[in-house]
């Protein structure tokens, strides 16, 4: 007997590597992005501090989506791709 | 070899029905309620009801692939539909594509939410769509198996997995389905497909993802503004995510109700004018804390006031049910849409 | 990306459709709804995961 595959489809994405710069963590700046939900700035905040005593952290900035239960809006991704060379992104619950 | 979910069609030699729900429950392709055979054949006939809608599908998130016809009719002929349900089930799923509806989110997210679809039109009435009594309930072919088919494609075409991207904390029973249809015939206004700006004549398929129906029971108001104290008081609920999430949602209101309503010179405006105002949440309600991560994410309250939507115009309102004393109040995930599409054909 | 134990099937599902590799620092669930002390714990064990994860 022949079915037919209810989860067959055509994948959308395209295997095509993204090349990434080098990031030094040490100097460089970076994005702490939180999904918006709670404790989640709270917890890059924490991490912020903790790299102050091995970095310099000025260079290091918050960013957010607007809602948690939506995307991150494309201008929220530009800035991270436009002025940091590396983004920690917090996923909490 | 192509791994089977590579195959779009795949020959699984001789099995019976149960030995066939044993193979799908191993691939992952079940809600857990026995599944009629995708076969070949009958998913050809599923195919030809919509031939000539060539409208394009967009990659379905969060998977992200393009489903052909035969995989999205696989899954309504393995949730018991007929084959003119067809239609209805792909403007379903076109309706949830719409970007404002935000699948990917409301599929991953842990809130409770599942798509509401709700059936307007001519099309109510060919396929014997459940508009009246029991209509969120059981008891209708094509209500039980319309919303079940996109719920199997959530699953098996957008990769919604239980417990894996699809992370809902508790679920909620409206997963497997709910679909229902409008009650015009008993709306003293104007039906929601055409407050949309879609003829009478259309028939249309809308969507919301949605939490089940909170009931609004109220037989000892005789007013319009009785009952609508009860609808606002009942819709002021601090847990719903539209409290912060600041989205849509439906208030489906009885035939008893929606007269009494009209009686009393309400339109479908006026009483989403009403209801906004009246369903605000006094902050005493609403914890310290929660109020901190509204106000940190930009939801603020109007003075000692949190709204539960934006602005009236989040409050979606129609007619369905039959005779008695009760509405419902269905909240929405909060970032999402109510999206309509009108049914090809 | 810092994600806790019980959302990495998610994050790791959600990165194959993408067929990206996410650089992903694993904590203990939840971070919701933690008071400051007991959240102390995910941003020491979170920091540990950045430095691991960028020494290398």
């Amino acid at each position: 007997m022949r079915i037919v595959n209810p989860s067959f489809g055509l994948s959308a994405t395209t295997a095509e590597k993204v090349a990434l710069k080098p990031v030094n963590w040490a100097t460089d700046a970076i994005a702490l992005v939180s999904n918006s939900k709670p404790n989640a700035r709270e917890l890059l905040a924490g991490i912020r501090d903790k790299l102050g005593a091995t970095r310099m952290i000025d260079n290091i900035d918050f960013l957010s989506k607007n809602s948690a239960s939506q995307p991150a809006p494309a201008d929220v991704i530009e800035k991270v791709a436009a002025n940091y060379r590396g983004a920690l992104l917090a996923i909490a619950d | 070899m192509k791994d089977i979910s590579e195959q779009e069609v795949i020959d699984i030699g001789d099995m019976d029905v149960e030995a066939f729900n044993d193979f799908a429950t191993e691939q992952g392709w079940g809600d857990g309620m026995p599944l009629f055979v995708p076969t070949e054949a009958k998913v050809a006939k599923f195919v030809e009801t919509v031939r000539g809608d060539n409208r394009p599908i967009p990659p379905v998130p969060p998977r992200q692939v393009v489903p052909t016809l035969q995989s999205m009719a696989a899954n309504a002929v393995m949730a018991g539909c007929k084959p003119e349900y067809f239609p209805v089930v792909t403007a379903a799923l076109r309706a949830v594509l719409d970007p404002e509806y935000n699948l990917h989110g409301s599929l991953a997210t842990t809130h409770s939410c599942a798509p509401v679809v709700m059936v307007s039109g001519p099309i109510r009435k060919q396929l014997n769509i459940n508009c009246g009594s029991n209509c969120f309930g059981q008891g209708w072919q094509a209500n039980a198996t319309i919303g079940r088919a996109l719920g199997l494609m959530l699953l098996n075409i957008a990769g919604a997995k239980p417990g894996e991207m699809d992370r809902s904390t508790q679920g909620n029973p409206a997963k497997f389905t709910f679909c229902f249809g409008e009650n015009e015939e008993e709306n003293p206004w104007t039906p929601y497909h055409v407050q949309r700006g879609f003829a009478p004549t259309d028939s249309v398929v809308t969507v919301m993802s949605g939490e089940g129906p909170h009931n609004l029971n109220d037989h000892g108001s005789t007013t319009g503004d009785g009952l609508l104290t009860t609808f606002a008081g009942s819709m002021a609920t601090p847990g719903a995510n539209t409290v912060y999430g600041k989205g849509p949602m439906l208030v489906i209101i009885g035939p008893e109700h929606a007269q009494t309503l009209k009686r009393d010179g309400y339109s479908i405006d006026s009483i989403r004018q009403e209801l906004f105002k009246r369903s605000r949440i006094h902050i005493s309600r609403i914890s310290k804390e929660n109020q901190d991560t509204y106000t940190s994410t930009g939801h603020m309250p109007d003075g000692d006031w949190f709204t539960i939507g934006r602005n009236p115009d989040d409050i979606h309102i129609t007619v369905a049910g039959g005779p008695g004393k009760h509405s419902a109040f269905i909240p929405s995930f909060g970032g999402t849409s109510v999206s309509c599409v009108r049914i090809a054909g | 990306m810092i994600a806790t134990e019980t959302f990495k099937p998610l994050v790791l599902a959600q990165a194959k459709a993408r067929k990206v590799e996410p650089r992903l620092i694993v904590v203990k669930h939840p971070i919701g709804g933690l008071n400051a002390d007991e959240l102390r714990e995910r941003i020491e064990a979170a920091t540990r995961g950045l430095t691991e994860a960028t020494s290398k």
